[in-house]
């Protein structure tokens, strides 16, 4: 399990600990929870969600000694807390930020872009062949319409699937988020075969 | 938590307090989470079909298209969506068409009763299919025996003499009439029957028109516009092709035509084929 150098490892297998008292366990949760975060703070506005992320946990780490015997309830909720702090001085520095006359940020190049959409489009045809046939036929019905059109056609994709359209949203969901994660690795190992 | 609220906080339009409760929800309710992701991946579809509003989209922008990485994981959202649109064009109507049958399928299994008077108006319609059929193509047959028999007579046909042709005259019928009846052998070597039909009447048409017809069945054919020939009297030549021709008795029914193109009596003959 990766954690930021910056983070002692006693403090690291604290808050862990904090998360569930079985290592197992508390490994997922560390995963899932800087997962969630990350999103949490990509809602907020913040610049860098990722890094962002990392600095909530280093804050917990050097804290979680103190914080811990005292504290009631779910240690995620302490976690978010911490996490809002972090949005709100990220979005003063980012006010305050001058950006310089001329100078952008680094962007991807146009051809890295172009690379990456080929890779992308060669991942997502091995990908859709690990595809359930069903979930395929789920997720090209759900997109039949666009625009208004689509309201009505999700309705009825749900009415027929016996089931309420928020419950269809999240099915497909699931499926797309299988279908991206799969893309990832595929990407992944495309960079690490270059 | 309604949708269009949680649509609000996914684009940062909510007070502190809203967004504490959703997201303390977001992370230890996992129904939650799941909704809200759903949500993100409506939103995500909704800036790339580029339906949301100036505000909203400046918004999305800053959330969501920020960093290199949320800018390739648009790119895969994007190219997911492209793919499953572009599979949704090609066999929409089929899938409509499959659909509608299973449904109509599916209601037929509930209601038995029905199966009977449908599969019924199913045979009906079929037979009344191949008998329609049927027709079709007997008139089509009929029609091109016609054309064949106008071709065969036309004046510049008439005029020329095809080699597996004899001519046959025949009396017409009349009340009194007690000669046998003239007989067409078929033969193989034998195409073309021209048959002279003496014109008996004292009126003289400028053309005519003649009906064989097959007694045993009905089946006639018309011969239009047939002329007169002076053999020592009127006489209109009919040609027929052998292969038109079935054992049995046929009649053939000349009338002149008049100039108004009203029909004079008609002079009847009638001949059997053998062979």
């Amino acid at each position: 399990m990766a954690r930021d150098s910056s983070i002692s490892l006693e403090d690291f297998e604290e808050m862990l600990a904090w998360l569930d008292p079985d290592r197992e366990v508390a490994a997922t949760l560390y995963l899932q929870l800087r997962e969630d975060l990350a999103n949490i703070l990509k809602w907020k506005g913040s610049t860098d969600p990722e890094g962002l992320t990392d600095e909530v946990f280093e804050r917990v780490a050097r804290k979680v000694h103190e914080v811990r015997p005292t504290y009631e309830g779910d240690p995620r909720l302490y976690f978010r807390a911490v996490a809002n702090n972090v949005a709100k001085e990220d979005l003063k520095k980012a006010k305050t930020r001058v950006p310089l006359e001329g100078q952008d940020l680094p962007q991807q190049k146009t051809t890295e872009i172009d690379e990456e959409t080929v890779a992308v489009e060669e991942c997502l045809q091995s990908c859709l062949e690990k595809l359930s046939t069903e979930n395929r036929k789920l997720i090209v019905a759900y997109y039949v319409k666009e625009k208004q059109a689509k309201i009505d056609n999700r309705s009825e994709l749900a009415r027929q699937l016996q089931t309420s359209v928020e419950t269809l949203r999240v099915r497909v969901y699931r499926i797309r988020k299988s279908l991206r994660q799969c893309i990832e690795r595929c990407l992944k190992h495309k960079a690490q075969e270059k | 938590m309604t949708d269009a609220l949680l649509r609000e906080f996914l684009l940062g339009k909510l007070n502190d307090d809203e967004c504490e409760r959703i997201e303390n929800l977001f992370l230890t309710v996992s129904q939650t989470k799941e909704r809200v992701l759903a949500l993100e991946q409506d939103l995500i579809d909704d800036f790339l079909e580029n339906t949301l509003t100036e505000e909203d989209r400046e918004r999305f922008l800053s959330r969501y298209a920020q960093t290199d990485e949320q800018r390739r994981q648009l790119r895969i959202t994007k190219s997911i969506r492209d793919w499953a649109i572009a599979q949704g064009r090609a066999p929409q109507a089929a899938t409509a068409i499959s659909s509608s049958w299973s449904r109509f399928w599916t209601r037929l299994r509930l209601r038995p009763f029905y199966i009977v008077p449908i599969a019924a108006a199913i045979v009906i319609a079929i037979v009344l299919a191949i008998v329609w059929l049927n027709s079709r193509m007997e008139q089509r047959k009929h029609s091109a025996v016609e054309q064949e028999l106008a071709q065969l007579n036309s004046p510049a046909s008439l005029r020329e003499t095809p080699p597996q042709m004899i001519s046959v005259e025949l009396k017409p019928v009349t009340v009194r009439s007690i000669e046998p009846q003239t007989e067409l052998k078929l033969r193989a070597d034998i195409g073309v029957f021209e048959l002279h039909l003496p014109w008996t009447k004292k009126e003289r048409y400028s053309t005519y028109q003649a009906e064989l017809h097959r007694v045993e069945d009905d089946e006639s054919f018309m011969i239009r516009n047939p002329q007169a020939e002076y053999e020592g009297g009127n006489v209109i030549r009919i040609r027929l092709p052998t292969h038109i021709l079935r054992r049995g008795h046929y009649q053939i029914h000349l009338n002149g035509v008049a100039n108004d193109g009203s029909l004079s009596p008609a002079e009847e003959y009638s001949f059997a084929v053998t062979g």
